[in-house]
């Protein structure tokens, strides 16, 4: 006899049942209508676009769970614990449905339950089963005896702990006593025959045995009930959120930025109030808001940022959760349309208050959070978003970014004033160049310097190996030379976004006007704007190639041999925005195990997961947090762990920070950075 | 224009005295009156003016204008411009002179407007044009980089100030005769408008940047306002005074009256130990006149060493304080 | 309030000292390659301070420059800190003016404008850096000049100005209009920011030419320059920094003080 079937205290089971889940699922619903509005509060923007593919990602990222396999490391396999937990407790979710929804619910046992069908899918639950509290077993002693530093105790993740273990108890309950009671013999399934097999031994009554196996069933049915209501109110709303998350993640470039239109710009002018970027929680767009529903505070991002590890106050994980629970703390209010009264005297100022400024410019926007981040939160934005509120808004920023946006807005470059001993065309003098404006002749190529390859003397020194690399390998190309501006990205990153938006405009514009059809760059910086960043603004009539794509292929077509023996063991610095950014990682590889007799040992941290050189996100000329270790430190300690005589990199900014920390850690005379381009031209053939 | 004979001194009284750099002035003014056989004349102001009178005739005035009116005791740039207007008028000096002081970069170039003469500030070298028997003045353009010389061919008067230590003092002879005229021309206080309404004083501990034998200046390397404190250590170990780099004071970590440049103080100790700044151009303008520059900086490519007699690359952090140590050790014997 | 504020475009005073270059026939600085030319740091203190009284009493804000078509530049650089809108002075007679000229042309340029209660300067520009037209200028609108302010305290009748002396620091006051001029101790200029940045950029600057104003040839004539600018040398110091050495940073520190200790 089925516990719904029957009656208690005079009152049928099917309407205990039935109130029980109108009064859950309207919980359920209120809060997740609550949380839907609240996600509305956020700023438009289409995520909505190539929905097939958004649809497959769900399904290959979630089902097999790349999300949290592909960050198992042999220090960290809580993944394969999530996993674990995801599929058991799906074929749980199934089951409640089944035979809980469809069978009790709606009577449909005779169909469902006691045939091969039913025998079949306990035996998956009880395998299920298992693995379910096995992974909670680990996650407890995860947090509880031995702790790595990402996760927090906390009591909401202990709540859950406990009603999943429980569930998994009152599962076998049921199935045990229930089994035992019917007083059938059986093998099928495993666990709840062997339970069953016992407590038939044990001589206990089987109406007993059948009422304890119902009044586990009804407490099971109300620990599920309880688990609806709580999981939107808790951290496990990601269990909710996270789908939708993965569904409306970033397609193109891994870190999306806004244009800020302009016509919002005139708006805000005649109305005398300047208000962009994020200063306020309804200033980040409705994904920005999503993110902060996915997160789980599994620390991933915390452990892998190099701010949080350098010992800086940022970490990403902070930041999204204080966000999250600035929202639900300021949400109510603005949703009750008391917007003004909460903006004229907010209880809180979100910059200042939730996140610190301090924070907000501790960020190298190297993207290692968003990399690991299982559920795709995009954390870069919102400190960008941030910090052009700071800028763009309120004038507020650190003297040596002030400096560096001053040099950009009216020299044309970060690097002017003291410290830079070159000007801008130097490096091209009697180099035999096509200079654009002056060559009579067409190219099609440009190589674009960048600030740093044409203004600082060790990395000129890289440009012109890379420049004489190319021309050996009988590349046409041509540059700007004296003419070359910034791309843009300092002040992009420093959220100078206007900055930015006139350096593209303008150089879009160059392009267009040279007739350029392709771009080398050697600065990864670069790369990634002029790839990534200017088809927004029009630049969308060319092909951008970093200089370590175009090597590896001048090889493979045999353009370029890479001949000179190099007796040194080396070791690979990848550069956030060549390999994270932009997954250029299998290039630099193949082109230095071209190298013959050139040894390669591989850093811990390598390829996507790269670890920051410190220099990125305007870090280059903004100062780091003072009385905490330089991240340069951080990754040449790593470097030196690899034996390497030699570091190469593949971006002037890693470069340079490179060659400080082999400076600032006194192992000049047993290490020195290159860059790749350095290596290429003592490996090649001169003839 | 060729009414206008002789070099008048516009003189600064401190503490009862003529100050150092009026003395200087009253040298070089000697030298060029004695160049175009002409007579050096010496404007005082204020009430206690008249007690200097010998003083400055002691020093090579030849003449000296006495404006005895408490209006003048303290600086102001109307009640001085018009004081030193009227005078011009009547005596029509072919040279003025002013120190490139408080005063006179406040006051040369407002008279300078009034009279249509011909003004360089800040002037390094001075002498006659043996041709036209014009001035011929060198000042520093373009924050240091370059020297100008400038003439005015027919604006007189012809106007410089001069920077203090850049001439010798004027010789004295005691027994020297010259006249005292005092100034008739009563102040116009209808025309005072501009009125100094507070004075604050910036303590200095030890001594005063401009006045100091030895000069320890840090820039944006110092990396804290703690950090910068390490500076004065050394300077008092060495009895010198601490200046700083734009970039320090602007941060905070130095008063804005330590700054040592081109829109600050120019020093010229004979000692200027440099550390932790790079070396700007304008910086390096107000310390050139030193007679010896140190450079200490981890960048051995930093412009300062361009510029230095003796240097150290390295971090300022492991060198500083054995450095003090070891000055501390040699002074004490 | 009215303000009109004075800048002046001069080559980039942040070039690599290796790069500043001469020419001693002309008496000119040849500008190196690809350096654009930038507003002279102490004219945008000037914009800064005008800036933050507008910022605190409302009001207008004129910038005006005498220079070349580029020029336009910096009046842009202005408007997008926040000045409302600007003249380039421009005119093959105000080339190379001395002080005098220029403040001529400015007080005629100020006069066309109207109506002021306060014309800032900066202390000197950073090129040649005469320090004086500010003050010339006061002297033929005939208002008061203070010179070398670190900040203006307020502005009612009279304008209170905080200025920088070499032991510190002196209130003066004067009734306006008035010619302040500003020195860098104001502190950083802000960043154009936001909106102001790109309306600035769109934004047609006027040029005002010697007959827009009411300029007089004579006035402007360049033989009767006040000075004359009759040779220019870049200083040669022939120095061979000695670099001082020592097993430990601390010995090389020890033989530096033993080598100062006997020139002290």
């Amino acid at each position: 006899m089925s516990p719904v079937s029957a009656t208690y205290w005079g009152i049928p089971g099917y309407v205990i049942f039935w109130v029980l889940f109108v009064i859950a699922a309207g919980l359920f619903a209120k809060r997740i209508y609550f949380l839907f509005r609240l996600m509305r509060l956020g700023k438009q923007e289409n995520r909505f676009d190539h929905m097939g593919q958004r649809i497959k990602n769900v399904l290959f990222v979630i089902l097999p769970q790349w999300c949290t396999l592909r960050s198992v490391t042999k220090k960290d396999l809580a993944g394969i614990g999530h996993a674990l937990l995801f599929w058991g407790f799906s074929c749980f979710l199934v089951s409640y449905i089944v035979f809980i929804g469809l069978a009790e619910g709606f009577g449909l046992y005779p169909w469902l339950m006691g045939n091969n069908f039913e025998t079949v899918f306990s035996s998956i639950l009880d395998i299920a089963g298992l693995c379910v509290m096995a992974a909670m077993i680990w996650a407890a002693i995860r947090r509880y005896i031995v702790r790595p530093e990402r996760l927090e105790l906390s009591v909401e993740a202990g709540v859950i702990m406990v009603l999943v273990f429980s569930l998994m108890v009152l599962h076998f309950g049921i199935e045990g006593f229930g089994l035992a009671g019917s007083g059938e013999t059986t093998n099928w399934p495993p666990i709840g025959s062997v339970i069953a097999n016992y407590l038939s031994s044990t001589g206990i009554s089987k109406n007993t045995l059948i009422t304890v196996s119902q009044g586990a069933w009804w407490l099971h049915y109300l620990v599920i009930l309880g688990f609806t209501v709580y999981i939107p109110r808790s951290k496990h709303l990601h269990i909710l959120a996270s789908g939708a998350n993965i569904l409306f993640k970033p397609l193109a470039s891994k870190v999306v930025l806004e244009p800020i239109p302009l016509e919002a710009l005139e708006a805000m002018e005649s109305e005398g109030s300047v208000d962009l970027g994020a200063s306020k929680i309804q200033d980040f767009t409705w994904k920005d808001l999503l993110d902060l529903y996915a997160c789980t505070v599994c620390g991933r991002c915390h452990v892998s940022c190099p701010a949080h590890v350098s010992g800086k106050t940022l970490s990403p994980k902070e930041v999204i959760h204080d966000l999250k629970e600035h929202l639900l703390e300021e949400g109510p209010g603005l949703l009750a349309g008391n917007a003004q009264a909460t903006s004229e005297s907010p209880a809180k100022t979100m910059i200042g208050d939730v996140i610190a400024e301090e924070d907000i410019w501790a960020c190298t926007t190297c993207g290692a959070c968003q990399e690991v981040c299982p559920v795709d939160i995009e954390h870069v934005r919102k400190i960008i978003k941030m910090r052009q509120n700071l800028v763009l808004a309120q004038n507020k920023m650190p003297e040596s970014a002030q400096l560096m946006l001053r040099n950009m807005q009216t020299r044309g470059n970060p690097w002017a004033g003291a410290q830079s001993l070159r000007l801008r065309g130097d490096w091209t003098h009697d180099m035999g160049l096509k200079i654009l404006g002056q060559y009579e002749g067409r190219v099609d190529t440009l190589f674009w310097v960048g600030c740093t390859g044409a203004l600082i003397d060790r990395n000129v020194e890289a440009t012109l190996s890379l420049t004489r690399v190319l021309k050996a390998a009988g590349v046409d190309f041509g540059v700007l030379g004296e003419a070359e501006p910034c791309c843009g990205d300092p002040a992009r990153r420093a959220g100078y976004e206007f900055q930015f938006q006139i350096s593209a405009e303008e150089n879009i514009e160059t392009f267009k006007n040279y007739n350029i059809k392709k771009i080398i760059t050697s600065c990864p910086h670069c790369y990634n704007t002029l790839k990534n960043e200017y088809p927004r603004y029009g630049g969308d009539f060319f092909e951008v190639v970093h200089y370590t794509e175009l090597l590896a292929d001048l090889i493979t077509r045999g353009k370029l041999k890479l001949t000179n023996k190099l007796n040194t063991l080396l070791t690979y610095h990848d550069p956030c925005y060549l390999s994270r950014y932009n997954e250029v990682f299998r290039e630099p590889r193949q082109i230095i195990e071209g190298i013959p007799n050139a040894k390669f040992k591989e850093m811990e941290r390598s390829k996507n997961t790269t670890f920051c050189c410190g220099g990125g996100g305007g870090h280059m000329w903004i100062e780091e947090q003072h009385g905490t270790t330089k991240i340069n430190h951080v990754r040449m300690d790593e470097v030196i762990g690899t034996g390497a005589e030699t570091v190469v990199t593949s971006c002037p900014y890693c470069l340079q920070m490179l060659e400080e920390g082999i400076e600032q850690k006194g192992v000049k005379d047993s290490l020195k950075a290159k860059d790749l381009a350095e290596l290429v031209e003592e490996a090649m053939n001169q003839s | 224009m060729d009414n206008y004979k002789g070099v008048l001194v516009f003189g600064e009284i401190g503490d009862g005295k003529l100050t150092p750099i009026t003395i200087e002035l009253l040298g070089v003014g000697r030298k060029l009156a004695d160049d175009l056989g002409e007579e050096l004349s010496i404007l005082l102001v204020g009430s206690k003016a008249g007690a200097l009178a010998q003083e400055a005739i002691a020093c090579g005035a030849d003449n000296v204008y006495i404006a005895e009116d408490s209006l003048l005791d303290a600086y102001n740039s109307d009640a001085y411009t018009q004081t030193a207007a009227n005078l011009c008028k009547k005596v029509l000096p072919s040279i003025m002179l002013f120190g490139h002081t408080d005063l006179g970069c406040d006051l040369s170039p407002r008279l300078n407007g009034r009279l249509g003469g011909g003004l360089s500030m800040e002037c390094m070298t001075l002498s006659i044009d043996s041709a036209t028997k014009a001035l011929i003045a060198t000042r520093p353009v373009f924050g240091g980089n370059a020297h100008a010389t400038m003439m005015s061919k027919s604006a007189r008067p012809q106007m410089a100030t001069v920077r203090a230590k850049v001439f010798a003092p004027a010789e004295r002879a005691d027994g020297r005769q010259g006249k005292v005229i005092p100034v008739e021309d009563k102040l116009d206080a209808s025309a005072l408008k501009v009125k100094v309404v507070e004075k604050i004083k910036e303590q200095v501990e030890g001594v005063k940047l401009e006045d100091a034998e030895v000069v320890v200046s840090g820039g944006r390397g110092m990396g804290s306002a703690q950090e910068f404190t390490k500076l004065r250590e050394l300077a008092n170990v060495l009895g010198g005074a601490v200046g700083a780099t734009r970039v320090a004071c602007d941060e905070g970590w130095a008063a804005a009256t330590l700054q040592v440049g081109q829109s600050g103080k120019v020093v010229s100790p004979k000692l200027y130990i440099a550390i932790g700044l790079s070396g700007a151009m304008a910086h390096i303008a107000g310390c050139l006149g030193s007679k010896y520059i140190v450079a200490i900086n981890k960048d051995k490519e930093a412009n300062i060493f361009n510029v230095a007699h003796f240097g150290i690359v390295g971090d300022w952090k492991e060198i500083l304080p054995p450095l003090t140590a070891k000055f501390k050790e040699l002074l004490s014997k | 309030m009215n303000i009109i504020v004075c800048v002046k475009q001069v080559l980039d005073p942040e070039i690599p000292p290796a790069k500043f270059k001469i020419d001693p026939e002309t008496k000119q600085v040849i500008p190196p390659p690809g350096v654009p030319p930038v507003i002279s740091v102490y004219d945008e203190r000037a914009v800064e301070a005008a800036c933050r009284l507008k910022d605190k009493l409302k009001g207008k804000i004129t910038v005006i420059s005498v220079g070349s078509d580029k020029a336009a530049d910096v009046i842009k650089h202005a408007i997008s800190m926040g000045a409302d809108e600007g003249f380039v002075l421009c005119d093959p007679a105000f080339e190379n003016l001395d002080s005098f000229g220029t403040a001529y042309v400015l007080s005629k340029a100020i006069q066309k404008i109207g109506a002021y209660d306060l014309v800032l300067c900066g202390r000197q520009a950073a090129d040649w850096g005469a320090g004086q037209v500010g003050s010339i200028l006061a002297e033929i609108l005939a208002i008061p000049v203070i010179t070398l302010a670190c900040d203006i305290e307020g502005v009612d009748t009279n304008v209170r100005v905080k200025r920088i002396v070499s032991d510190g620091y002196e209130i003066v006051e004067a009734p306006l209009p008035s010619l302040v001029t500003v020195s860098s101790e104001i502190g950083l200029p802000r960043l154009p920011a936001g909106v102001r940045l790109m309306m600035a950029r769109k934004k047609v600057i006027p040029v005002w030419k010697a007959q827009d104003i009411g300029a007089e040839a004579s006035q402007l004539d360049k033989g009767n320059a006040h000075t004359e600018i009759t040779g220019l040398s870049v200083p040669t110091r022939k120095i061979e920094c000695e670099i001082i050495t020592g097993a430990t940073p601390g010995e090389a520190a020890a033989n530096l003080a033993s080598k100062l200790a006997n020139l002290i």
